[in-house]
Order: structure tokens, then sequence, then C-alpha cells
């Protein structure tokens, strides 16, 4: 449908049983030509939401639609143009991987022979044994192609990196940019803010099966936490660091210095520590839990 | 499309199929060619007239043909028990892979994520299954007509296919059945052990409600009954084969149905 958005959910909710809120009334709304990041931690609902968007699980209630093309009632033209890496992959173990890929292009019908051949050098995918010889990296490369090779108008990929060493993560964080360039949609979902930051243009927050956030990288990765640890050459009086906006001093123990601070604070926080000699500094992005505990703390959840 | 995952399906399992046909190719050659030796011991048949009923109509002998005559031999070796399992071991093995299976590792997400109706699914599936069954018959049914002249079965043709119609709507019904309970529950054991159980019931019925009279009535639910149990000596039931594969097809249909309402468990 021309015109509607690449995903649109309203209300969409998923409950097991009585008590297993998977999915709480989700509303979202993915433009075309966007890389969406779902980001949240294990077990928020991720899955759930993807896994609703493909038709392989009924909403409780709601309903969502990909390309205006409601996905229960509409679901197989709704999956048309649309590619699916599952955050869980299994393939036909006694396939080679090229006789999997013919498998799956003949079970869709439509497959660009070109695009996938492209593809599969890219990203340097072992077709020629049996997958069940493959590493879990050389599996999920099979993966991402088949979720590309009929150049869909979006794709879905549910924590697409995993098993893949960084210089793949790269390569496919740049496959997706491309595709996004070209006007079409992704969706990854990820509980890493650091794989989705470098790929995505706005990203969604999800806890405990409740959209929380949906906001642009930028103005996450201002708000996200940093663990700093600082050595100096002597013990320092860390009062004049832990005054600077958004600093929390969390231990210090004779020269070392461990504290927390957001990336805005940063510059700040490097400049007031220069003023003593400095031995060694360690900046690591907090984990998202972390920024979950900082950012959208609910006092009557502690799930 | 779909027809990709008959395909495939057939493709898996080709090698244990090849294994079932050279087994049931031996194991019926063996049985056939044991039978000049049976033909000519006559005291056979009063050791057999002095079995208690029970066991006379467990094994086929009740229908009067002589178990040293080709049709009763066979009857009471192959089509009386022997040649049902093995089809049935098969036609359920199939059919609960099929779908069950698939999903148990976890396989059916990636499919199912793909732009084919689920329905078109379970029918390719079954596509699959049959052709399993009757591939399996069919070499039965060669290697009977085989050794018929060799050793003198002297059976006549029509019977022996009908026998291999009726073995081929057990297949479907159970192997279907497999399927569909495959598609509407996630769990395998119970897409196995519903068919399984079934089917024994059905023998049992079968076998036992002329002296059990409280299972008489309940004859008619039983598939081995419907068709018949000595198909070369006392006949196959076309009409009860008939019932039995308008059964099978409406298992089939109800889970191409029951898999379109239903959640895909998590692999």
């Amino acid at each position: 449908m021309p015109g509607s958005a690449a995903i649109e959910a309203f209300g969409l909710s998923k409950t097991y049983g009585r008590e297993i809120r998977a999915l709480v009334g989700l509303d979202l709304r993915v433009e075309r030509g966007e890389v969406f990041g779902y980001l949240g931690p294990n077990g928020a609902g991720k899955s759930t939401t993807i896994r609703l968007l493909l038709g392989l699980i009924r909403p409780t209630a709601g309903r969502a639609s990909l390309h205006g093309l409601d996905t229960v009632r509409e679901g197989v033209a709704s999956r048309r143009s649309t590619g699916y890496l599952p955050g869980d992959l299994r393939l036909a173990d006694r396939l080679t991987g090229s006789e999997q890929l013919d498998s799956l292009a003949r079970l869709r019908g439509a497959v660009d022979e070109r695009l996938r051949e492209e593809l599969c050098q890219r990203l340097d995918v072992v077709l020629d044994r049996p997958i069940r010889q493959l590493s879990k990296g050389n599996r999920q490369k099979l993966g991402i192609v088949q979720a590309f090779m009929h150049r869909p108008e979006l794709v879905v990929l549910d924590e697409p990196t995993g098993g893949l060493d960084p210089l793949l993560q790269a390569e496919v964080r740049a496959l997706l940019r491309e595709t996004a360039a070209d006007g079409r949609t992704v969706f990854l979902s990820s509980h890493s803010l650091d794989e989705v930051q470098h790929v995505a243009d706005r990203v969604g927050i999800i806890r405990s099966g409740r959209l929380v956030d949906v906001d642009s990288v930028e103005r996450l990765r201002e708000r996200s936490l940093r663990h700093v640890t600082l050595t100096f050459d002597a013990p320092v009086d860390v009062s004049e660091l832990a005054r600077l906006d958004g600093v929390r001093v969390a231990a210090v123990d004779g020269p070392h210095v461990r504290l927390s601070a957001p990336e805005t604070a940063m510059d700040a926080l490097v400049k007031a520590a220069a003023r003593h000699r400095i031995v060694d500094l360690v900046s690591q992005p907090a984990d998202l839990e972390e920024i979950f505990l900082e950012l959208y703390r609910e006092p009557d959840d502690g799930g | 499309m779909a027809a990709e995952l008959a395909r495939r399906g057939l493709r898996d399992h080709r090698r244990a199929l090849v294994g079932w046909c050279l087994g049931v190719a031996v194991y019926v050659a063996l049985i056939a060619s044991i039978f000049p030796s049976i033909e000519g011991s006559p005291e056979l048949d009063e050791l057999i007239a002095s079995y208690p009923d029970v066991l006379k109509s467990l094994f086929g002998l009740e229908s009067g043909a002589s178990i040293t005559s080709g049709a009763g031999y066979l009857d009471a070796e192959l089509f009386g028990l022997m040649l049902p399992l093995l089809v049935l071991v098969l036609a359920i093995g199939s059919g609960a892979r099929a779908i069950a299976g698939e999903e148990d590792a976890g396989r059916l997400e990636l499919v199912l994520a793909y732009p084919l109706r689920r329905r078109d699914a379970v029918l390719a599936k079954g596509a699959a299954v049959a052709v399993e069954v009757l591939v399996v018959c069919a070499v039965a049914g060669f290697v009977l007509l085989a050794f018929d002249p060799l050793v003198g079965l002297d059976l006549p043709t029509t019977r022996v296919l009908e026998a291999l119609a009726s073995l081929v709507a057990l297949g479907l019904l159970h192997g279907w059945l497999a399927l569909a309970v495959g598609a509407t529950v996630p769990s395998r054991a119970l897409a196995i052990g519903l068919p399984a159980g079934l089917a024994a019931s059905a023998y049992l019925v079968n076998g036992l409600h002329g002296l059990a009279g409280w299972l008489d009535p309940f004859r008619f639910l039983s598939s081995f009954w419907l068709v018949g149990s000595s198909p070369l000596g006392g006949g196959v039931d076309l009409v009860g084969v008939l019932v039995v594969l308008v059964a099978a097809l409406a298992v089939l249909a109800a889970g191409a149905w029951l898999i379109e309402r239903r959640d895909l468990q998590t692999p």
C-alpha cells in the first residue's frame, strides 16, 4: 500500500495464559526508509513483538500491519515483501548452505539470483558444506542472506549480529544502512545499545512488555551512562569530580576511582581529572539494564 | 511455493525411505519364499484349528481360508499384522515429523514467516506423507506379485491390489492424523502417541469384538474392521476402504484448518 508506514501497531498485546503479559498495548509506527532499533533486555518482549508482526503468533488484543497489510487477516500478503532473521535461527542441518538457500528461494517463489550471489560473496558465506558443520557465525550469515535475497521492502532482524566477528558486524551494519538509503526499511532488535546506535535512526525501548520510550539515537546516547575508571599516580580528592553534573562516584580505592557519568559530562570530567597526573582511563558503556534503571526507573516494578 | 515443502520433506527422508522399502521388500520376499514349506504341511491347519478363537481372530485366521493356501497364509503372516504395522510406523513417523518434529526443532519458525499459507504447508506435507505410504505399499505389492509365480501363491491380482488399497488407506489415515495432531498442538509425543494408540485400539477391537460382546458396537470405529482383516482370503470391504479414506481426508483438512488459528511455539 503506497503511503502507509512500513510497520504500524495499535494496542498490540500478547498475553500467555492469564498471567504472563509478554506485550502490553504496543503503539508503534516505523516509517519507510528508516532503520529502527528495538532495544530491550532479554525477555522484555522483543521477540514477541517480532513474531506478532510476522504472524507466527496471534495478538491477544490490538492489531498490526506491514505496509498497510494486516498481519492476521492479510498475513501472506503482508509477508510477501518482508525478510526475517529469527533470533534463534534453525536451518536444515543436513542441507548444504546453497541447497538451503535454493530451497528457501523456491519456497518464496521470487528471488533475485544476482543479489543472492552478491550477498553470499559480500558476507563470505560457506555454501558447499552441510549446515551442521558450520559455526554459529556462518549459519547466521546464511540467515542474513535469506532475509535479504529477495530485495524485501522491510527486513525484520532479531539480534542479527550475534555470533558474527566485528568485521562482519560492520559489514552487516553497512548492509542495513544501504537498505535504508534505498528507501527500504529495517527493524532490528537488540539488547545492546552499542550494537544499535551505529546503525539506527530511531530507537524504541521496551521493558517488561511495554514500550517505554522512542527516541533518536543521539538523544539516547546523550542520556546514556558510561562507566569510567580513572587511575591517578596518587590518591586525589574526588569531591571536585563528584560535583560535576550527572557524575556519581561509585568507589575510591587509593589512586583508583570508579564512577559513572552521562556522555554529556565526559568532557568536563576528563578536563577536571586532567588536573592530576593520570596513569590510566577506561570508559565503558553501561549495559542496557543499567540505563533502564537510570532512565526508566519504575517504583512499583522490579523486573 | 508450498510444494517445495513436499519436495523437501521427501528429500530429507529419502534415505530412510529407501531403507524402509528394502526392509519391507526383504520381509515380504522372505515370507513368500517360506510358503512352499507351509503349503506342504497340512497338519498346520489342524494346529490352527486348535488355537483359541482369540488368537485366530487377532491373526486374521478366521476367514476360513486355509493357512496352507497362498491367500490364507499371507493374510496371517503379512496382512494380518506385520505389513499394516510396518506401514503405520512409517506413516505415523513421517506425519509426526512433518510439522510437530520441525516445530520442535525450531525449523518451522523461518518457514512460516515466508509468504505462504499455513494450510498449504500442511497439505504439502500431507502429500509427502502420502507419497511415502504409496511407495512402500507399492514395493510390498510388487515383491508379492513377483514372487507369486515362483512359489505358487496363486493370488488373484485384483485381490492383491485391493489388499494394498486397504493398506494405503490405513497408512494415510494414521499418517495424516499424526500430521494433523502436530498441526493442532505443538507436541511431537502427542502426534505419535495419538495415532499409534488409535491404531492399536482399532486393531484390538477388530480382533476381539466377536469375543468380547461389549466391544461389538465399537467395531464401526475400528479402521481395521472397516477395511477387513483378511484381505486376500476374505476380501476387502471397498466401502470400508472408502470410509477410511474419507476419514483420512477429513483429518487432514481439520489439521490444515486448525493450524491457522494457533501460535507457533517458540523454538
